[in-house]
């Protein structure tokens, strides 16, 4: 059987979230492997969320924002933005793939984006192949 | 060692006038343990108590630590050498120590040693600043002329390794840890209370030395510490089982630098790194 990734996905509710209903109201295709979780803001997101979700299982993290700018709040995607840097280098520095983890800033009206990222995203992690650094395999072993 | 001899002399006289003055109610400096190699950290309350403050070059430990155990407004004299002083730097933009409270007694120390193994800590393992970035008294002679190299060195054989080698090491490295918390009770830095590794809503890891709960102590402190470690190495030095965090934090701080431009506890105008941002922050950083 071939490996089919599991995706944890983090988005801000004003933007990609948002552009995620846009894909599903516009009909559009992509993959089912994602698992999305809905936050106020992208920098609400918590890097322990981010280990955590690989120590769950997670594959691979994408991590959704407002462009920069753009941000409901203002400037929440900016903090967000350094925080999300400083993760991926210390999940580099311990021996992770870089590529398990993607931060992309998708607005409400990016739909089409939403769609093609997770798609990509997808094809990236599954020729990864399955994570196993991170993963509590049993008894918390 | 007539330098550090000087530096003790210093030490006792300022203590001293200090307390007398009553400018100050602490003095947090280093007083001789049960041999002259194992000085401990020690709190002079009264003019009297300067006699028993030691400086020799075993006294790594950073002072600045217990700085928060105040509360707010104590009027505390505190002992620091180069990278303590920038932990002073740090709490004070931090808002946890206010400058007017504080009488800086800076100590340019080289050729420190650490009490496990005796090996001098020189400036590319653990503290890269020799001279104090900010003090009030200057208990000795600035040094200069010691050719140290970049503080990063040291990590070029890790950064040199691929991702894999990368991981059997420092799973290797966790594998070890006994969750005693040294690293944290020994980090200027690491003041909050409760510690998200004591809270059990969320339950963030395993409360027992669990690898899991291990690695997700150690990522998200090393998180904690971005752009906040000012490399004095106590981490290092208090664990029991010798894991080289001081590797991951100068990496991390390493990364910081380059990408927001400032280094931990350099400047007391700065804002901490990861509470601010810049109009010329990119998205290059994000890889």
């Amino acid at each position: 059987m071939s490996f089919e990734p599991k995706i944890l996905g983090i988005a801000c509710n004003w933007c990609t979230y948002t552009g995620a209903d846009l894909a599903g109201t516009t009909r559009l295709k992509y993959p089912q492997n994602l698992r999305l979780i809905r936050v106020m803001c992208s920098s609400r997101i918590n890097p322990s969320f981010i280990i955590r979700g690989f120590q769950l299982g997670a594959d691979g993290v994408l991590v959704g924002g407002c462009h920069p700018g753009d941000c409901h709040y203002g400037t929440g995607n900016l903090y967000a933005r350094r925080k999300l840097a400083v993760t991926r280098k210390i999940l580099e520095f311990a021996g992770m793939e870089p590529g398990r983890l993607r931060v992309e800033w998708i607005s409400a009206s990016e739909g089409n984006k939403f769609a093609e990222v997770v798609g990509e995203f997808t094809d990236q992690v599954r020729t990864l192949g399955p994570q196993t650094k991170f993963k509590i395999t049993k008894n918390g072993q | 060692m007539t330098a550090f001899k000087k530096i003790e002399d210093n030490l006792k006289k300022e203590a001293k006038n200090l307390l007398e003055s009553g400018k100050v109610t602490l003095v947090l400096a280093y007083a001789g343990g049960f041999d002259e190699k194992h000085p401990v950290p020690y709190v002079a309350k009264a003019a009297a108590d300067a006699d028993h403050l030691v400086f020799n070059e075993y006294c790594t430990y950073n002072m600045a630590r217990y700085l928060t155990r105040y509360p707010l407004g104590t009027k505390i004299a505190v002992a620091v050498r180069g990278a303590d002083s920038r932990a002073v730097v740090q709490l004070i933009q931090e808002g946890k120590v206010r400058r007017d409270d504080l009488v800086i007694l800076g100590i340019p120390a080289t050729g420190m040693k650490n009490q496990k193994t005796g090996e001098v800590i020189d400036a590319k393992t653990t503290a890269s600043t020799i001279n104090p970035v900010l003090y009030d008294v200057l208990l000795g002679d600035e040094i200069h002329g010691v050719k140290a190299g970049s503080p990063y060195d040291v990590l070029a054989e890790l950064e040199g390794m691929d991702k894999d080698a990368r991981w059997a090491f420092w799973k290797k490295e966790f594998e070890r840890c006994i969750r005693c918390y040294a690293c944290r009770k020994a980090c200027p830095m690491c003041y909050c209370d409760p510690c998200f590794m004591d809270a059990s809503r969320p339950r963030w890891a395993d409360k027992s030395p669990t690898d899991d709960g291990t690695l997700m102590y150690h990522l998200t402190r090393f998180y904690h510490l971005a752009g906040r470690c000012i490399d004095c190495g106590e981490c290092s030095r208090a664990c029991p089982v010798d894991i080289p965090l001081y590797l991951f934090h100068k990496e991390v701080a390493k990364e910081c630098e380059a990408m927001f431009g400032q280094a931990a506890g350099m400047n007391i105008e700065d804002k901490p790194a990861m509470a601010n941002f810049k109009g010329e922050d990119s998205d290059q950083m994000l890889g």
